[in-house]
Formats: C-alpha cells, sequence, structure tokens
C-alpha cells in the first residue's frame, strides 16, 4: 500500500488490461416472480483474481453466481465467462462451481465421487482431488452420507479443485466449517489459486476473513453493483478522516461522505470512529486521515445503500462492441 | 478410521481408475455419463433385472407344469372336445400370472420414471452434475436412453415369455380370449411400448413436479387414467366383421371363425337391405311365437348376423396401438428435453 491516496476522474480514458477477463457483464438482470433479484448489473472480473462478492443476504450474490454458472438464465442483458457465453461448452470445461449447499451423492463412496469428477471432466486432476481429500484425513471408501458436513465440504472442495478449473465459483465455502479446518482449505485455495493462476470468485459473509484471500471485490445490495474492483484500488479511493466533534469540517469538502459513525457511538461500532469518505481530489494520509480497512469500507457501502456506486477502472466492462469484435476474430480461428 | 493409501503426486491427469481399495462390485464396464448414471440407479436397475428374473423363471415353471399336464390330458384323449375341467386352475394361473404382468408398466412409470429426475432435483445432485463438464443434455439423454433400454428389455422379456406360455392354449380354452387385457396388452411389442409410455410420463411429471413423492403419486393417477382411456379404446383399433346367416329368423346363429371373438351385445337380426336389428327387436312380442314372427316377418328379417373381431387382427391392432404409444411416447420425451434445457434448475 502505497501512502498516497487516489482519485478516478470521471470519464477515465483508462485502457484495460491486457488478457480477457474471466467474467464480463453487460446489464445483467433477472427477475423472478417476486421482483428483481438482479437489475442492470456491468463489471469485468480480469482473469487471476481472487475475488469476494459480499453482500446482505438476499442481495442477489447466488443469482450472479448462478447466472455465471449457466444454471438460471438472465433476463435482461448477458455475462461471458472468459468471451464466451455461459453454457458454452469451452466456459462449463473451464468453470467449476461449488453451490451453497454442496450437493453430493449421499449412496456413493468419497472414491466414487471423485471418480464422478474424473468420469465428467477431461481435465480432471486425481491427484490435487486426493489430495485434499486425504489431507482432512476422510477415507475414501467412507460414504458420503456418512461423513460429517466439514468433510463434506472438503470433498466437494476436491471436486471442484479436481476439475482444474480456470474460473471457480464458491458460494458461501466456508458457512459450515470449524476455524481449524475453515483456515486449512482456505490456504488450499490461495494456494491452488496462486499455482495455477486460478480467477476465484468467492461469497462469503465473514468480510474480516476476505481481507486476507481476496485482491478483488464485487458488492452488491438490492440488486445492484455497489463496488467493484481491486482492494487497493477501492481502499486508496477512501479514507476514514477523523470526525470533528461538531459541524462539518471544511477539509471534508471535496470529498462525498459515504458514512459518518463512531463519535456518537450511536451503533456500537467495534471499528474506529470517524468519516469514510471516497475522494474527490488528492489527500495526504496523516494523523487525521487514514486509509479503510476492506471491513470498515464494505460496512460503510453495505451501510449506505444511497451513496452512488463505485466501479473502479479495471471493473468496468467494455464497449459491448469491443467485446464482440474482440470475440469474434477467435471464434473463427477455432 | 481408516488410513487409505493415498497417490500424492500432483497432476496425474486422468490416471487409471482408483477406488480407494474399495472392493470393486459387479457391473457392466462403463465410462462417462454411462457410469454415473448406472451407479446413481444401479439398485433400481439390479431390482429391475432381478424382478424380471424371477419372473421368467416362475413362468418357465409354471407353463412346465402345465404342459405336463396338457400332454397327459392329449396322450389320454380327453381333449377331443374342449379341454377338461379339471385343466381350469392351469388356465387361471396363466390369467392371474397376466394380470400381475399388467401393472408392470405402471409400476415402472411410478418407481423408475417418477423419481428419475425428481431425485435429483429434490437432492440438488443435479446441480453437482451439471457443475461438471459434460453439458446437461448429454446427461438427461444417457440417463433416459439407459432406464428405458433397461425397461424395453425387461418388458420386452417378460412378454415374449408370456407369450409362449401363453400359447399353447391359443384357442382350446374359452376362457382366454385374446381381446383380453391381459393377452392383448401383455403379449407381442404392446407391453414394451405401454411401460416405455408410462415411464416417459413419470419422468416428465417428476421434472416438473421436482418432488420425488408428490411425483409418484401423480405419476399414478395419470398413468391410471390413460390405462382407462386405453381400456375402453383399444379394441376399437380393430375391424368389425360381420359373421351373417340367411336361414330365417328362428334359424341357427352364425358360426364364428376359431378364436374370434363377438363384439356387441348378442346376435343381432339381419334384414333383407343388410340391416342388423339389435336383439331387443320384438322382444315385446317373445311371449306369442305368432305375433313374434310375425313381428320381424314386417321387418323384413332374413337371418341372424354377430359382430366379431378375428384374432388375424391382433398383431395389426396391436402394433397399431403400439405405435400410438411410442408417438405420445415421444412427444413426452421431447418435452422433457425441451424443459430439461431450459430450466431444470
Amino acid at each position: 500500500m502505497n501512502h498516497s491516496a487516489t482519485h478516478f476522474p470521471a470519464g477515465a480514458g483508462y485502457a484495460h488490461p491486457l488478457g480477457r477477463p474471466a467474467i464480463e457483464a453487460h446489464g445483467l438482470g433477472k427477475k423472478y416472480r417476486r421482483g428483481w433479484a438482479l437489475r442492470d448489473v456491468s463489471f469485468r472480473l480480469p482473469a487471476g483474481r481472487v475475488c469476494g462478492l459480499v453482500g446482505p443476504n438476499g442481495a442477489g450474490k447466488s443469482t450472479l453466481m448462478s447466472l455465471a454458472t449457466h444454471m438460471i438464465r438472465p433476463t435482461t442483458g448477458g455475462l461471458r465467462v472468459f468471451g464466451q457465453a455461459p453454457g458454452s461448452d469451452e466456459a462449463v470445461r473451464r468453470t467449476a462451481f461449488l453451490s451453497q449447499e454442496k450437493p453430493l451423492f449421499r449412496r456413493f463412496t468419497v472414491a466414487e465421487t471423485l471418480r464422478l469428477g474424473r468420469e465428467l471432466n477431461p481435465r480432471w486432476d486425481q491427484g490435487v482431488a486426493e489430495g485434499i481429500v486425504s489431507a482432512g484425513q476422510v477415507p475414501l471408501t467412507a460414504r458420503i452420507g456418512t461423513l460429517s458436513g466439514g468433510q463434506r465440504t472438503r470433498v466437494a472442495f476436491a471436486l471442484a479443485f479436481g476439475k482444474r478449473p480456470d474460473l471457480l465459483i464458491l458460494d458461501e465455502p466456508m458457512s459450515d466449517l470449524d476455524p481449524l479446518v475453515r483456515r486449512e482449505l482456505t490456504q488450499t485455495l490461495t494456494a491452488e489459486a496462486a499455482q495455477h493462476g486460478t480467477t476465484v470468485l468467492v461469497s462469503s459473509h465473514m468480510l474480516a476473513e476476505l481481507q486476507y484471500i481476496c485482491d478483488y471485490l464485487l458488492v452488491v445490495a438490492n440488486g445492484g453493483l455497489r463496488l467493484a474492483g481491486e482492494v487497493d484500488e477501492l481502499r486508496a479511493a477512501h479514507a476514514l478522516l477523523a470526525a470533528p466533534d461538531a459541524g462539518p469540517s471544511p477539509h471534508l469538502a471535496p470529498h462525498r461522505v459515504i458514512e459518518s459513525r463512531g463519535a456518537l457511538g450511536a451503533r456500537g461500532d467495534e471499528g474506529r470512529p470517524g468519516v469514510l469518505v471516497r475522494l474527490g481530489g488528492p489527500l495526504e494520509y496523516g494523523e487525521r486521515a487514514a486509509p479503510p480497512t476492506l471491513e470498515e469500507l464494505l460496512l460503510g457501502y453495505l451501510r449506505s445503500p444511497d451513496v452512488p456506486a463505485l466501479i473502479a477502472p479495471s471493473a468496468q466492462p467494455g464497449d459491448i462492441h469491443d467485446i464482440l469484435t474482440r470475440d469474434q476474430p477467435e471464434t473463427v480461428t477455432a | 478410521m481408516t488410513t487409505p493409501t493415498l497417490d500424492l503426486t500432483p497432476s496425474v491427469p486422468a490416471g487409471p481408475p482408483r477406488d480407494g481399495g474399495a472392493a470393486r462390485r459387479w457391473g457392466p464396464g462403463l465410462g462417462g455419463t454411462a457410469w454415473l448414471v448406472w451407479r446413481q440407479h444401479r439398485a433400481a436397475y439390479w431390482t429391475l433385472i432381478g424382478l424380471t428374473l424371477l419372473g421368467v423363471v416362475a413362468m418357465v415353471w409354471l407353463r412346465g407344469q402345465m404342459m405336463d399336464q396338457l400332454n397327459a390330458l392329449d396322450a389320454s384323449g380327453r381333449t377331443s372336445d374342449g379341454l377338461p375341467p379339471d385343466f381350469e386352475k392351469y388356465a387361471d394361473r396363466l390369467f392371474t400370472f397376466g394380470g400381475f404382468l399388467g401393472y408392470v408398466p405402471v409400476l415402472l412409470g411410478v418407481f423408475l420414471g417418477a423419481p428419475l429426475i425428481a431425485g435429483d432435483l429434490e437432492s440438488g445432485t443435479v446441480k453437482l452434475v451439471t457443475s461438471q463438464s459434460v453439458s446437461r443434455l448429454r446427461w438427461l439423454t444417457t440417463k433416459l436412453a439407459m432406464t428405458a433400454g433397461l425397461i424395453a428389455l425387461c418388458t420386452g422379456v417378460l412378454g415374449a415369455v408370456f407369450n409362449w406360455w401363453w400359447s399353447p392354449l391359443r384357442g382350446r380354452a374359452d376362457t382366454l380370449e385374446w381381446t383380453s387385457s391381459v393377452f392383448f396388452d401383455g403379449t407381442g411389442p404392446l407391453p414394451v411400448a405401454y411401460a416405455l409410455l408410462t415411464f416417459s410420463v413419470g419422468v416428465a411429471v417428476g421434472m416438473v413436479l421436482r418432488r420425488t413423492l408428490v411425483s409418484m403419486v401423480v405419476t399414478l393417477g395419470v398413468v391410471g387414467a390413460m390405462s382407462v382411456v386405453w381400456d375402453r379404446f383399444r379394441l376399437d383399433l380393430g375391424n368389425v366383421m360381420t359373421a351373417t346367416t340367411h336361414d330365417g329368423a328362428g334359424g341357427g346363429l352364425p358360426a364364428l371363425p376359431d378364436q374370434a371373438v363377438q363384439q356387441g351385445q348378442g346376435a343381432s337380426f339381419l334384414t333383407s337391405s343388410g340391416e342388423k336389428l339389435d336383439w331387443m327387436t320384438c322382444l315385446a312380442q317373445q311371449e306369442h311365437t305368432k305375433a313374434h314372427t310375425a313381428c320381424l316377418e314386417s321387418k323384413h328379417v332374413v337371418g341372424r348376423a354377430i359382430d366379431y373381431l378375428p384374432v388375424s387382427q391382433m398383431h395389426t391392432m396391436q402394433w397399431l396401438g403400439a405405435g400410438i404409444m411410442l408417438a405420445v411416447t415421444a412427444a413426452v420425451v421431447v418435452f422433457v428435453m425441451t424443459w430439461g434445457r431450459g430450466r431444470l434448475l
């Protein structure tokens, strides 16, 4: 983290980094009978990132993941996985998905579950899958139905990693694990991702934990995108200013206040007191201005739904025509 | 807790099958989706195969008993004018067993068809499978094709063996008419076609309702309703023939060809214009022979007529019925595929 904060000028002519994004969404929307679960979401997730997907329950996280894995179809807009439609052979082959319920065949043994992965995936890596299973001392001959929740999650992890995906999508993967197993699997996750350059999209409620895993972030609330970009990039675009005891402070002027908190203790905050602002101009960090932690940033945005969304340049999708023309040559040569 | 021996060398792509020391079960050497489908449903498949074999063994044994008795009767010359009453129990067994076989398609629809997809939808394993590298259409096709193939094989074998059991009695026992649903639905192409139809209906119901138990109950209802409709209309597939006499209303009834089954209500009266008057004609005058005769004469009755279905039509009717059933099956399968592709989850 450098000590000089940055701000993004409006309408910046930033060039996109080279390489095809892992996920690119354009005006993505999904309407269920009860209403819109996701509405007009546009973003890109560059390849090779470990991206946290954060939001309150029912914010649209699972919907977004299901759209990316072709489990459901969008009502409006569309999305591409490595430049391909989500249901296409290539996208399916390169994507692994671990849903929240982690369904497995209960009457299969662990070995048979891994065989399922081997039979149904051309890029299957038995060594990696067995390694993950054996690290948790899960016997290969045990039936899935007899395993504990943690062991079952481990087998589901093994199945996802054994597929050798380029994009790994995990929906609340750690929710039913004890802290030790959670740490262990988190390490496995980050190590595997780093070793193979896997892009990971992981949703979680454990904000503090995400800090150690993620270098990228998507925040959704009420079916819309609130924050998107690199963690460092996003943190550097904000500052936690020391709150003056009374009245608006002049040094807040160029910035946009996201959340003012702590001083009155109204919310019983555990974090530092101060005013979270999105920078509107250059600022030197110092005694009265510090970069927010990821958790402070996330909580600030989740609590202030009226603040306009911030999509960092690296997360802004290209023009739809760019995407079409960029995808065109590859399809022809393929 | 056992400590399995593990190969921890990384990245051996698609190595030889290792089942972690688990005892290998006997089963067909399948790969890919076929392996998965067999493994997932092997209990149901083995049950079906086992029950089929059991049924075949039972039928072979019962037929053996029947043939012993039949040969003994033939040798003693007691069968010259029909089978004796003490043979009836062998015919009854055939009829009862055939009645049980008639329930096989319904059971297949309820216990194999309905849970086939509904089970995966209910337990969420459909998400597990579709997040692998195979397309859901391929998985669905394998699942349907393997189960349907096995059902066709088993019901085909049962139908053939049952036909083999029945054939020595064809035309020899008055009570065993070929138009009876036991023989008409239980032999030839019909058991296979009917089982495939109930199976596909069960799959479709399960796919729409997404709950195993509810699907089984609804399938039972739907298949039951289909049976009622089929029983009502299956004989309409035939082309009813008429046997006539021209020796007056008081003459004998027309003779029917061997194994022909009379249709309609009794013998009717044939008029000189070829019209058929039903058996109630002039019934009011039945008491007085003179008046009765006069009544019939006033209607120009010249003889008697009986409607019947000849046994020669049996195969045509069965294939026609099977064709209709298979066409409906195909339509249901197309629906299942379309639905499954679009909104399986």
